[in-house]
């Protein structure tokens, strides 16, 4: 029976087996790890570089002539009046003298897009103000339009620049019109360029006529077919339209689909819109005059965006208009400030998160006076007053299955029973407070009962030993010592109920508020948002600006949820105490 | 509003009052008869003062909860009663004029051809195609929809004006049309118009208009509030005053204070743990009772609703369409449910498992002391951090590498996506929980395996993991309940078409996102679209606790068994 | 066993009796716990095919002596081995020794019986299975059958193999768990307090037991008890404050014991 020697070998032959599965079951683990921390460092990396264009902005600082007739049509300098001025006008006039090209109602409408209207009542809110401005010149600083913005960002619209390789002559022809002559093929580069980028576009809309074609042999419905047909229609055509320019022995007519030539020469720009076969000669239009071009000029850029017009939603026309601005040192660059001093808005560059840090204020702070102290009460009467019988059992069953009902749930059971029961204002933060104390109230409790069991019963032996009353010995004695880990709970449950949206989505928080609610008791009452719903509102907008300003008010709110579980986390560091 | 704030300060008084009174009468106490009180002094002044002020603060509370509801529809009930006449007249008018039955046909129409045109905006989006033309449509269509609510309004008010200046310019005729005005108008009007004509009367707040018929609104409640506020003071006085007499009577060496005292603060505080049980009560009838009324709506077809395999609630708009068939099948959604919850526990089981077991097995101090926190950051990173994450950086990666693979469809917004990153979500919550079970197993087992002679793993696998198996059961049904209750990353990287599908890299829908989808946005509360909603949160509701319970329950019998 | 870094412990020193091969020897053995030390300089040298009783005051490192034999202070991440332990002349604490290997050849039995989440078959067939030592299926029920008979609890359970190994009584579990140990065949068992949670008439059923492996295993048990350290074996080594004292036959040790520490602790002046 015994026999040491065989059943060693036995051993040993498998030891070599069983180690690898042993390594491999471990690398496992630290494969997990380090899964979860990739996950962690993905999520968090790729929020701050989306929010990265957002934390700056561009300005445009222009000299405003707040002319009296137009600015207090009355003339009499009632608030009244010049609440009727023309600030636009104003605005629009100063952005004229900048220039004093633009002259068709097409030129003018790219220029005047470079602004959104709703700075117009920040110029009025000043001359309301401060009406000694009317008849005045003033400097007047506005975010540029967010497209403009996110093209000088260099985030929409790729370009070059490089030196005019030969002198080119400029003859100018009728109606701003000019034609372009050089030696060499001057053009060369650029032409094989937009053939490459043109034959990528039509492989492109190729295909999204095909698509569209499979899709219709499979709708029913005619007025969809009807879409699905003029999609595979103008896809097929803007494709054959594409393809004739790819011949290499034809001239090239430059428009929306195609890469953008400018030609840069002193102050002005010209636009070119024909390129001959010869790449040496091309027609173009004059955009901004500058010191009237003309002759043979040895200097000059070709200014290629390689992007085409149908691809972004900066025109040609804009994008000269922008970058003459940013050269006259009249657009700057700096830190995105509107972020937070404004409330939302459709126009991504003066929509902020104010309105819904505000909001969340509110929000909390009901959510905090409803909570802590019930949550507190309820765990102190389970843990130390309720006598053990089936009740308490049930109680206690029950909030620990309310802990893990979904959150949306809780939205539910308040727009029945608060909006629509009880009347309550819809998107107000009383209501979302009371909603997302409910939904925190489990959280408390829990916590609260393990600080309230982490006491050990010698301390309250000990009062009660004294003479102390059950409650006296409670209040006294334990809670003080458990109010570390209570404080600590109701944190990290005030955290959960900051980042909380959907229970909100359901009281309608969810509304477009542009402006920010009072930060006062009647605040309490109006609509309004809060951050994680902002987050999610922005995040639905179709203006590309957002993407960046969701992943800014994404990071505010991280910050805003980690200092709070820093507090709760330095509470526990600097009181936790283990018997 | 003076009356309100002389009660209170009285009040006030009467309490401190009580208070000292207390004290000072248990000193007396025991001065008199040398003897020992029962409780020390300030007990009894306790005692004396939430007798004076507890009663009264309670009638004061109702009183300012419900005092201006009851004023308002008492008056207003009044006059209501006195428009009968111009109400019975109204409605004869309206529903004899031609015009105004023309428009709500073309607004109907408007709003069907609104609804098919999201549809297919949606359907477009999801075929990858540019949705341009549909969105102009819609566009059209709302534009067109909010002109014939005006016209509406407009011959509405029409016929509103003409009823009304039928009533004589007398008082009584004043007092019907502000009834008139008051039932005419919706519910955020009739707000107004109570708030307008409570400014009038009691002078609290500027109003925002002044017609006779608010005046004569005001007229009506001024009487009503008068008595209403007259008496809940006077109770409230009463009230305290005899509370402080009564309690003052009682006062005695001997007297039992602080039980008295004790024992309202126990109240109060068995009062804050029933509310945990008001708040169950509270979700379970508010879904049940919207519940049943939406089943009332479908003509309790529930087989309909739970099999049904068309859902499609746009289409439920008019009313003669509320009962027909597949509208509100919700298979798509249990489907789409379960496909995303499989996708996101294929995720977070494996990795948060071996997570916890890595952490609690292998991991030295300092891996832990790193790893722990990065879970816990993870567990903290609100849902719609996750939803922007799956929709932004996810969904585009995973459509890529979809069409890279030569899969035409993929979509942005796929089960797969949603799946994954709420799959990441669910991880620090399985780890934790297993952690915490792992843990709980007895060295006394690990040791026995390595005596045996079986390595870490052997020892994991073989008598670790079967020790806690039913804790991480537990752990892994509680995620599972996570997973079909989130809202936000299904919402916003799911898609929202109701496909029947198995597919993942197709979008889908789920009960949560349909939730969201029926009641944001505008529109009424009774619609048998909201009930829907409902009757989906009644589904997610059971179908979640069910599982909450069998999961509490089985960590809860592993606890016993190992403590 | 001069140091210079502190005296050395005063330990008496028996070596093993004639006749009786030596089959664990330990020179220098010294065990700390982060700052504590546990078990200080350790000379000793224990017989096979016999059964070496440790016995001593709580916290005196005797189940620390125990838990070098096969490598279980591993587990503890703070406990630091020095100094040498050799089994059949092969030292213990060689980098080069496979614990897994080492424990495959020294059994142990713990304090709590603690059978594995398994049924009874299982548990027996643990060893063997993760070892490979059975061909097949009915070599492992041979292996198991011969094991629970050893274990002197094959009739008890022959009719429930497949019931969980925690459905046994206590004294049956602990039973159960020297069967797990025998069933790898080990040349050493090592027993730690194996009574202390056990009734009387189980502890003499294990102590009957222990009597019977005598014949083909060393057995090395830790025991509380200075009537079971009597009643079951050849051997006895008393430490005290991680040093061992004293080291010698049970009887001499008993009845004839040249420290005065012994004297005191066997009379019941302290322990």
């Amino acid at each position: 029976m015994n026999r040491p020697a065989s059943i060693r070998s036995a051993v040993e032959a498998r030891l070599a087996r069983r180690h690898r599965s042993e390594q491999r079951f471990r690398f496992f683990g630290v494969a997990a790890i380090s899964l979860a921390v990739a996950f962690l460092a993905l999520l968090v990396g790729s929020i701050i570089i989306q929010s990265i264009p957002a934390l700056t902005t561009w300005r445009v600082t222009l000299d405003v002539e707040l002319e009296r007739s137009l600015i207090d049509p009355r003339g009499d300098m009632s608030e009244a009046s010049l609440r009727r001025g023309g600030y636009s006008a104003a605005i629009q006039t100063a952005l004229r003298r900048q220039f004093p090209d633009m002259e068709t109602r097409e030129e003018l409408r790219d220029l005047f897009g470079l602004y959104s209207a709703v700075n117009a009542a920040r110029l009025l809110n000043q001359v309301v103000e401060n009406p000694s401005l009317v008849g005045q010149t003033v400097s007047f600083t506005f975010p540029i339009d967010d497209a403009a913005n996110l093209y000088l960002q260099g985030a929409t619209v790729r370009e070059s620049t490089a030196p005019g390789p030969a002198p080119l002559l400029v003859t100018p022809g009728e109606d701003e019109t000019v034609t372009l002559a050089a030696d060499i093929a001057v053009f060369d580069a650029f032409m094989d360029e937009a053939r490459a980028v043109a034959r990528a576009r039509v492989r492109e809309l190729e295909q999204r006529a095909s698509r569209a074609e499979a899709a219709l042999s499979e709708a029913i419905d005619r007025d969809i077919r009807a879409v699905y047909e003029s999609e595979a229609r103008r896809a097929r055509t803007a494709a054959g339209q594409l393809l004739e320019r790819l011949d290499e022995g034809a001239a090239l007519v430059l428009d929306a689909q195609t890469p953008s030539l400018l030609i840069k020469a002193g102050g002005a720009v010209i636009r070119v819109t024909e390129i001959s076969a010869d790449r040496a000669q091309a027609a173009g239009e004059i955009v901004i005059s500058g010191d009237a071009p003309g002759g043979l000029m040895a200097d000059w850029t070709l200014w290629t965006l390689e992007t085409p017009q149908a691809g972004r939603r900066v025109s040609d026309r804009q994008i000269i208009l922008t970058d003459a601005l940013r050269e006259r040192g009249l657009a700057q660059s700096g830190f995105n400030t509107e972020l937070f001093t404004y409330a939302d808005s459709r126009e991504p560059e003066i929509a902020g998160v104010l309105g819904a840090l505000i909001g969340s204020v509110l929000t909390m702070f009901v959510t905090m006076l409803l909570a802590v102290p019930i949550g507190v009460g309820a765990a102190i009467y389970l843990e130390e007053f309720a006598p053990k019988n089936r009740i308490t059992d049930f109680i206690e069953v029950n909030i620990n299955n309310l802990a893990a009902v979904p959150s949306i749930v809780f939205g539910l059971l308040g727009l029945a029973v608060f909006i629509n029961t009880f009347g309550m204002p819809r998107s107000a933060p009383i209501v979302g407070g009371v909603v997302l104390a409910l939904m925190t109230l489990p959280t408390v409790i829990i916590s609260s009962r393990a600080a309230l069991k982490a006491v050990p019963p010698s301390i309250r032996e000990a009062a009660l030993g004294v003479g102390a009353s059950k409650t006296q010995a409670v209040f006294h004695h334990v809670l003080p010592l458990a109010a570390p880990g209570i404080l600590t709970g109701s944190i990290i449950g005030l955290a959960q109920a900051l980042g909380e949206t959907a229970p909100l989505l359901m009281i309608g928080m969810v509304a477009f508020i542009a402006d920010a609610p009072t930060l006062g008791l009647s605040g309490f009452t109006e609509p309004s948002t809060v951050m994680p719903v902002q987050i999610f509102l922005w995040s639905s907008a179709a203006e590309r600006a957002f993407e960046a300003r969701t992943a800014a008010a994404i990071l505010v709110l991280l910050i805003l949820m980690m200092s709070l579980n820093a507090v709760a986390i330095y509470l526990r560091r600097r009181f936790e105490r283990r018997w | 509003m003076q009356i309100s704030v002389i009660v209170a300060l009285t009040l006030l008084v009467l309490t401190a009052f009580g208070f000292l009174i207390g004290r000072r009468r248990a000193l007396a106490a025991r001065g008199a008869s040398g003897g020992r009180l029962h409780s020390l002094p300030n007990y009894y002044g306790y005692y004396i003062a939430l007798w004076t002020g507890g009663p009264a603060l309670i009638v004061l509370a109702l009183y300012g909860a419900m005092g201006a509801g009851l004023v308002n529809t008492l008056a207003m009930t009044q006059l209501e009663r006195e428009a009968a006449p111009l109400i019975a007249e109204f409605e004869r008018q309206l529903d004899n004029d031609a015009a105004y039955r023309a428009l709500l046909a073309q607004a109907a129409d408007a709003e069907l051809d609104a609804m098919e045109a999201r549809e297919a905006i949606a359907l477009a989006r999801d075929a990858g195609l540019d949705p341009q033309d549909f969105q102009s449509e819609l566009a059209r269509q709302t534009t067109r929809l909010t002109e014939t609510g005006a016209q509406l309004d407009a011959r509405r008010g029409e016929i509103v004006r003409d009823v009304a200046a039928r009533a004589p310019s007398t008082d009584a005729g004043i007092r019907a049309r502000a009834g008139f005005e008051y039932w005419i108008s919706p519910n955020e009007r009739r707000e107004l118009f109570l708030a307008d004509a409570r400014a009038i009367a009691f002078g609290a707040g500027l109003a925002s208009r002044n017609t006779p018929e608010l005046r004569a609104a005001a007229l009506a409640m001024r009487p009503v509030e008068d008595v209403f506020r007259y008496s809940a003071a006077g109770l409230a006085l009463a009230l305290a005053v005899g509370g402080l007499a009564w309690a003052r009577s009682r006062v005695r060496g001997a007297f039992r204070a602080r039980n008295r005292v004790e024992a309202v603060i126990s109240g109060l505080l068995m009062l804050a743990s029933v509310i945990a049980i008001l708040t169950t009560l509270g979700i379970v009838f508010s879904l049940l009772f919207e519940s049943l009324r939406f089943f009332a709506a479908i003509d309790w077809r529930l087989h309909e609703f739970l099999l049904g395999l068309q859902w499609s609630p746009q289409i439920a708009i008019r009313a003669d369409q509320i009962g027909q068939s597949g509208a509100f099948g919700a298979v798509p959604l249990f489907a789409g449910t379960a496909l995303i919850t499989l996708i996101a526990m294929l995720v977070a089981v494996p990795v948060g498992l071996f997570s916890a077991i890595y952490m609690s097995e292998y991991a030295t101090p300092r891996v832990r002391a790193v790893a722990k926190p990065v879970l816990e950051v993870l567990a903290g990173v609100p849902t719609v951090v996750y939803g922007f994450f799956a929709l932004l950086t996810v969904g585009p990666f995973l459509r890529d590498a979809a069409l890279f693979l030569g899969y035409e469809d993929a979509v942005t917004q796929s089960a797969l996506s949603a799946g994954l990153v709420m799959g990441v979500m669910i991880i620090p919550f399985i780890s934790s929980l297993s952690d915490d079970v792992i843990n709980a197993v007895p060295q006394t087992l690990r040791d026995g395996a390595y005596a045996m002679g079986a390595t870490k793993s052997e020892a994991i696998r073989h008598v670790v993991l079967p020790a806690a198996l039913p804790g991480v059961v537990g752990a892994i049904l509680l995620g599972m309940s996570r997973a079909i209750g989130e809202t936000m990353i299904v919402v916003m990287a799911a898609g929202q078409g109701a496909n029947l599908t198995a597919n993942p890299l197709e979008s889908v829908t789920t009960i949560t996102v349909q939730i969201v989808t029926l009641l944001t946005g505008d529109q009424e509360f009774d619609s048998s679209k909201t009930l829907a909603a409902f009757a989906l949160g009644l589904v997610l509701f059971t179908l979640t606790l069910m599982l909450n319970i069998i999961a509490l329950r089985v960590v809860q019998r592993f606890r016993e068994r190992y403590e | 066993m001069a140091h210079d870094t502190h005296p050395a412990p005063s330990t008496v020193y028996h070596p093993a009796p004639p006749g009786m091969d030596t089959k664990i020897a330990a020179r220098d053995l010294t065990v700390r716990y982060g700052g504590a030390l546990a078990l200080d300089r350790v000379h000793i040298d224990m017989p096979g095919r016999a059964v070496t009783a440790c016995i001593g005051p709580s916290g005196c490192g005797k189940s620390t002596f125990l838990r070098c034999i096969n490598r279980m202070n591993d587990t503890i991440d703070t406990a630091r081995v020095t100094g040498s332990i050799r089994i059949d002349g092969e030292e213990v604490n060689d980098r080069s020794i496979d614990p897994v290997l080492l424990r495959a050849r020294v059994g142990m039995v713990f304090q709590k019986p603690n059978p594995f989440p398994k049924s009874i078959y299982e548990n027996v067939a643990y060893g063997p299975r993760i070892h490979g030592l059975a061909a097949g299926k009915d070599e492992l029920d041979a292996i198991v059958e011969t094991s629970l008979t050893k274990a002197g609890l094959w009739k008890e359970v022959a009719d429930r193999l497949h019931q969980p190994g925690t459905s046994l009584s206590g004294g049956q579990q602990q039973r159960l768990v020297i069967a797990r140990a025998i069933a790898v065949n080990p040349e050493v068992i090592l027993m730690d307090e194996p009574c202390s949670a056990l009734d009387p008439i189980a502890t003499a059923r294990i102590e009957e037991l222990i009597d019977e492996l005598r014949e083909n295993y060393a057995l090395i048990i830790v025991t509380h008890s200075m009537a079971q350290a009597a009643r079951v074996s050849q051997m006895t080594a008393f430490f005290h404050l991680g040093a061992l004292v004293e080291y010698g036959p049970t009887e001499e040790i008993f009845t004839n014991p040249r420290d005065q520490r012994t004297q005191d602790y066997i009379t019941g002046r302290f322990g």
